[in-house]
């Protein structure tokens, strides 16, 4: 049980540091500084968990008898879905969430609604829709799964394994072929 | 198994039978049920299979608190680390656009790109998607954001402006 506490106060601790250094150190890599504060936290949580007694302190004894290495492992196991399931992701989704931007544009509308046209013109607050797909194409260069060639976009050769890896999956699970 | 520590055989269970809804939510996808659903339908069984095989597998009802909580956590756990994976290989436009090139000898000119996926029919197929899921209601040549929808709206909005992550999208 001191696994269960540990990692969410530990989760508690990073959504606070991501929240400052999104907000004191703002920049373009903020996947890159969220996986910092990742690790640095789970070398604090490895630490706490050295350095405190099983019970905490404060926890009854029927939530205690687990033995000690699992409940490290635990602690890891649920500290890193925590962040790659639930910061991340809300990350990922408040940043690059083509749904709940349509949303938000709807919410922030005079008259609370939205339509295709509109969408089209001022998708994300004014940008346009070729502005959303603006950030998929840089994310695909930067990520270095494609090259920009002239007027085209080409894969690099991982860009194609990730690509072939993804039609096989889409084939196996009969997804609409693109 | 009888022998080992409750923590662990929680642990266990918990996998096992996440293992399960795994298996049954790829072949109902399989088999055209590739909703949020059919995904929400089978985790729950999952669960209940979880909380059910922990309770029966504990020698009385004080012992089986801390397995109760820790096979939910697993279970919860190993959930929110799927449910992106499946939407990354459901909904990704980057992802689409990947296998698109692949498809087409790994490359695609610009214009071809942008027309298919930063199209109007794009954002007509993403709005028919709120609306069936009750995000948006349609109002004749518009949507309007559902009671629902707008508390998800208000509370992505706070995220983003607490994160100072600018338009986003």
């Amino acid at each position: 049980m001191k696994a269960v506490c540990l990692a969410s106060a530990m989760t508690v601790v990073l959504l606070l540091l991501v929240t400052l250094a999104f907000r004191l150190r703002p920049g373009k890599h903020r996947v890159r500084q969220m996986l910092i504060l990742y690790l640095a936290c789970t070398v604090a949580l490895l630490g706490v968990w050295l350095a405190t007694p099983d019970d905490l302190g404060v926890l009854p004894p029927s939530l205690l008898p687990t033995p000690r290495w699992f409940d490290l492992l635990l602690g890891f196991f649920f500290f890193t879905a925590a962040f790659f399931g639930g910061v991340l992701q809300l990350y990922n989704l408040a940043d690059r969430g083509f749904s709940l931007r349509i949303l938000i544009d709807a919410l922030e509308d005079p008259t609370g609604t939205i339509g295709p046209d509109q969408l089209m013109s001022r998708y994300g607050g004014g940008q346009g829709i070729g502005w959303m797909y603006d950030k998929r194409v840089q994310g695909l260069l930067e990520e270095g799964f494609a090259q920009r060639r002239d007027d085209s976009l080409v894969l690099s050769a991982k860009g194609a394994r990730v690509a072939d890896m993804f039609i096989r999956v889409r084939g196996f699970l009969n997804l609409d072929p693109i | 198994m009888m022998g080992w520590p409750p923590a662990i055989i929680a642990f266990v269970a918990a996998v096992a039978w996440f293992a399960v809804f795994v298996l049954v939510h790829i072949l109902g996808w399989r088999a055209g049920l590739g909703h949020a659903r059919w995904l929400l339908i089978t985790y729950l069984a999952s669960l209940l299979a979880t909380l059910a095989s922990v309770i029966a597998l504990a020698a009385s009802a004080a012992s089986a608190i801390l397995p109760v909580i820790l096979a939910l956590m697993t279970s919860a756990c190993l959930f929110v680390i799927y449910v992106p994976a499946v939407y990354t290989v459901l909904t990704s436009l980057s992802v689409q656009s990947m296998v698109l090139m692949r498809r087409r000898g790994s490359a695609l000119s610009l214009p071809e790109l942008y027309g298919r996926f930063a199209s109007r029919a794009i954002v007509e197929d993403r709005l028919a998607t709120l609306t069936s899921s009750g995000y948006l209601a349609r109002e004749g040549e518009r949507f309007r954001l559902t009671s629902r929808g707008r508390t998800l709206a208000r509370a992505f909005a706070f995220v983003k402006a607490w994160w100072r992550l600018g338009a986003g999208g």
